[in-house]
């Protein structure tokens, strides 16, 4: 095994090199004359706004995607990767934002599974202690019989980092790899890699958002802007601001403006809401709360802790199995989605492609979909085509979807523009509770900004806005007030402006005590 | 009541050889509902080879081939074309319903070659089939190719990064499956019931369908199942012999059916996914696009 081989390779050498990457699509050039290296014992982050060029550069590096141009060498020779196998063999390991794991299999499985040099017949128990002695080595307790589905997230991305140990990876290419760990789950990553970097393990994280993240671990930083590398700098010479900057090509405001407005009367008051998820399993259990005029309550959580069935059963998109949901004042557990929305509940989903928007669909159309039930643009059942386009183009120029023109597929949008769109579609209507699931995720810098600047002008107009969010630092920014979420029920609901990051993060991770200490 | 025994564990050893075969497709993501249909074929060619050359060696092996070579059809439409795979298996049962009864048609009749050797009345099949269950257990859980094929059939997705060739682990699970459905029909038109005549399978493949699922697509807790089945079928054939005069024979001959359709409703609910969902391969039934 090549990680406890670490003589012959010196601190600070480089052991990959990328030389004039150009990878063209057609209208678009993904990667212009990248030069990227690698040393030994480094961290080296990637940093660039989605359509970056981050993808491609990962997918090359890797072996997924051949370069039109440009050569790769590893550990000074020249390579030619024809699939992700040969980068394997080099010593390349790949660590992916959605796990890549099978659920119903034990960890030791995963990690010997397709792994070159096991034989027929698989030796669990000398596999085993080569795994267990990796994880002594970096100081990760894992339990190598457990089915994964049973881990948190945070283990299940070791898993991933061990089984590309296990076959013999020195350089480890993570994508977004805080992006769905709670607090205390990245920290203990932070430091996990620190470790491995003493060994002379190079990590390459690839990183969309998260700037902190970067500044406090990693050496270098590669910045790509529009396929090309627009900065290369050492971390300790870097600021958030910097790097920001850099991403986005101008200056991004990073202190959101706390707006404050008079809280009144409750909109939304939930009461003892339990819900099933598609598995039947009860997802949602006994959670109260209300959300008042001129208030964000952010719920924070890691995925999968219930947010998405709850979101969803109060936009009426899934029952609810006990308690009671009111909207100002009466009572609409019962109601069908579109009685809500004309209501006034305005839902921006999470999936913004599968339920947020119909691809096939123009963006008139799109638009169209929160319109056509009101007799100001369907008379008898007949669209008023002339002035829901009017509306629709209105719409697209107000919230600055950059599209040549309204008749374009909404599936052509890229992710920031969809999400512009869908929120123009929601807030347009004027929403006495907007419930915005996610609205943030997977966006650039630029979009987020925009995404958050329209919640916090909802609120200046009153609007009652449930907020869930798996980044951190986004509920504790815009929220009124904070409940961290954890394996279907609240923990705790706490005043916006004073939560402490440490306790907010530390209770939807589902630990309590430190909360309760402090 | 030893005669009875052995004839339904006799019965059991092709329930067992079938869904053993099912199984292995399952694992591997691919549900062929048209074990009647492999089986039909298997049973037929058997028969019609053996009868022929008057070589019992040769009808086995004609069934097993046969049988593979269904499984590489339904392979063809499941995975290159990524078509329904209920639809197509259903395809392959109409078609072996059809086929065979057209085939077999001017073999009707006796087999005609001395009976296989028995031990005691029990045939050497089930022993066979008991090594066989053990045998596929291994492989499937103690050994990497085996791990391959129920990772292709769990995540095909991941199964790829792990550089796993998903179509080609798919082929050869599917071509075995249809081999070894092949193989069961061969020993009940071969051994346990060696006359042809038409339709003459009457159902069993389906039995064996329900027991994959029955079995959580674990070899042995389908040889409990089999066995039970075995039994169940002996009994309904002759309910005098067990529990004389209590219905008519007609009505215990649904039962080893009725059951079957108790067991595949039930296996659908969402009490029993809760509860033992996870033993079900996550990609069953889903084509793999990349």
């Amino acid at each position: 095994m090549g990680v406890f081989m670490t003589d012959e390779i010196k601190h600070g050498d480089v052991i990959l090199e990328a030389r004039g990457i150009t990878k063209r699509y057609p209208g678009l050039v993904a990667n212009d004359h990248v030069d990227f290296e690698i040393r030994a014992g480094e961290i080296h982050a990637v940093l660039g706004e989605n359509g970056a060029g981050k993808t491609t550069l990962m997918s090359i590096l890797f072996g997924l995607v051949r370069p039109d141009e440009g050569e790769i060498y590893v550990f000074g020779k020249k390579v030619n990767f024809r699939s992700p196998l040969d980068a394997i063999k080099l010593g390349i390991g790949m660590v992916h934002q959605t796990r890549k794991l099978v659920q119903a299999h034990t960890v030791l499985e995963n990690i010997l599974l397709g792994h070159p040099n096991t034989g027929l017949i698989l030796d669990f128990k000398k596999a085993a202690e080569d795994v267990a002695r990796l994880c002594d080595r970096y100081e990760y307790k894992l339990n190598l019989n457990d089915k994964v589905w049973h881990l948190s997230e945070g283990e299940k991305q070791m898993v991933e980092i061990l089984k590309a140990l296990y076959r013999g990876a020195r350089i480890l290419i993570m994508d977004e790899p805080t992006s769905s760990l709670a607090p205390p789950e990245t920290k203990k990553l932070l430091e996990t890699i620190q470790i491995m970097t003493k060994d002379e393990l190079a990590i390459v994280p690839f990183i969309t958002h998260k700037l902190p993240v970067v500044l406090s671990v990693s050496q270098r930083v590669t910045v790509l802007r529009r396929g090309k590398v627009v900065a290369r700098l050492n971390t300790h010479e870097a600021t958030e601001q910097l790097l920001a900057r850099e991403m986005v090509g101008r200056e991004v405001m990073f202190n959101l403006e706390r707006v404050q407005v008079e809280r009144g009367k409750a909109v939304l008051e939930v009461q003892n809401l339990s819900v099933y998820d598609e598995k039947g399993m009860k997802a949602v259990e006994d959670v109260s709360f209300s959300v008042h005029e001129g208030e964000i309550f952010g719920i924070a959580g890691v995925s999968g802790n219930g947010q998405q069935p709850l979101a969803e059963a109060l936009a009426g998109l899934r029952k609810a199995a006990e308690g009671k949901v009111l909207l100002d004042g009466s009572e609409i557990t019962h109601l069908s989605s579109m009685e809500r929305w004309k209501k006034g509940i305005g839902y921006i989903p999470s999936e913004q492609r599968a339920v947020g928007s119909i691809g096939d669909f123009s963006l008139v159309e799109n638009i169209l979909m929160s319109y056509y039930y009101d007799d100001e643009f369907c008379r008898r059942g007949v669209i008023d085509a002339k002035k829901i386009r009017a509306r629709a183009e209105a719409l697209v120029a107000e919230y600055g979807v950059a599209a040549p023109n309204v008749d374009v597929l909404a599936k052509n949008l890229s992710g920031g523009n969809l999400q512009k769109l869908i929120l123009a579609r929601v807030l347009s209507r004027q929403p006495r509770l907007i419930i915005a699931n996610l609205p943030t995720q997977g966006l650039d810098v630029g979009a987020t900004e925009f995404v958050q600047n329209k919640l916090l002008e909802a609120k200046k107009a009153g609007a009652a806005i449930l907020l869930i969010s798996e980044d951190l630092d986004e509920v504790l920014a815009l929220s009124d007030r904070i409940a961290p979420m954890y394996e279907g029920r609240f923990m705790d609901i706490l005043p916006g402006g004073e939560a402490e990051r440490e306790i907010v993060g530390a209770l939807m991770a589902g630990i309590r005590q430190k909360a309760a200490e402090q | 009541m030893w005669e009875f025994w052995v004839r339904s564990l006799n019965a059991s050893t092709i329930f067992t050889v079938a869904a053993l075969g099912e199984i292995i497709g399952q694992r591997a993501g691919i549900m062929n509902v048209g074990v009647e249909g492999a089986m039909l074929f298997g049973a037929t060619i058997s028969f019609i080879v053996a009868k022929v050359t008057g070589n019992y060696l040769l009808g086995f092996l004609a069934g097993i081939a046969v049988g593979a070579l269904i499984g590489l059809l339904h392979a063809f439409f499941s995975v290159t074309l990524g078509g329904d795979q209920v639809v197509n298996g259903m395809g392959i049962w109409i078609l072996g319903f059809g086929l065979t009864a057209y085939i077999g048609y001017p073999y009707t009749g006796p087999l005609g070659l001395p009976r296989l050797p028995a031990i005691a009345g029990l045939s050497p099949f089930f022993l066979a089939s008991l090594a066989l269950a053990a045998g596929i257990w291994f492989f499937l859980f103690k050994t990497h190719p085996g791990l391959k094929l129920r990772s292709v059939g769990e995540n095909p997705s991941v199964a790829e990064v792990s550089g796993i060739n998903v179509v080609r682990t798919r082929y050869a699970s599917v071509m075995f499956s249809g081999a070894l459905m092949g193989f069961a029909g061969s020993i009940y038109a071969l051994d346990y019931n060696p006359v042809w005549n038409y339709n003459f399978l009457m159902g069993w493949g389906f039995i064996a369908l329900a027991l994959v699922f029955f079995s959580m697509w674990n070899p042995f807790l389908l040889l409990g199942g089999s066995i039970l089945f075995g039994a169940l079928w002996q009994v309904s054939l002759n309910p005098e012999a067990l529990l004389p005069n209590i219905f008519s024979r007609y009505i215990w001959r649904t039962f080893p059916f009725v059951i079957t359709i108790i067991v595949l409703v039930l296996m659908s609910t969402k009490w029993f996914s809760s509860r033992w969902g996870a033993a079900r391969p996550e990609a069953l039934g889903l084509p793999y696009e990349k």
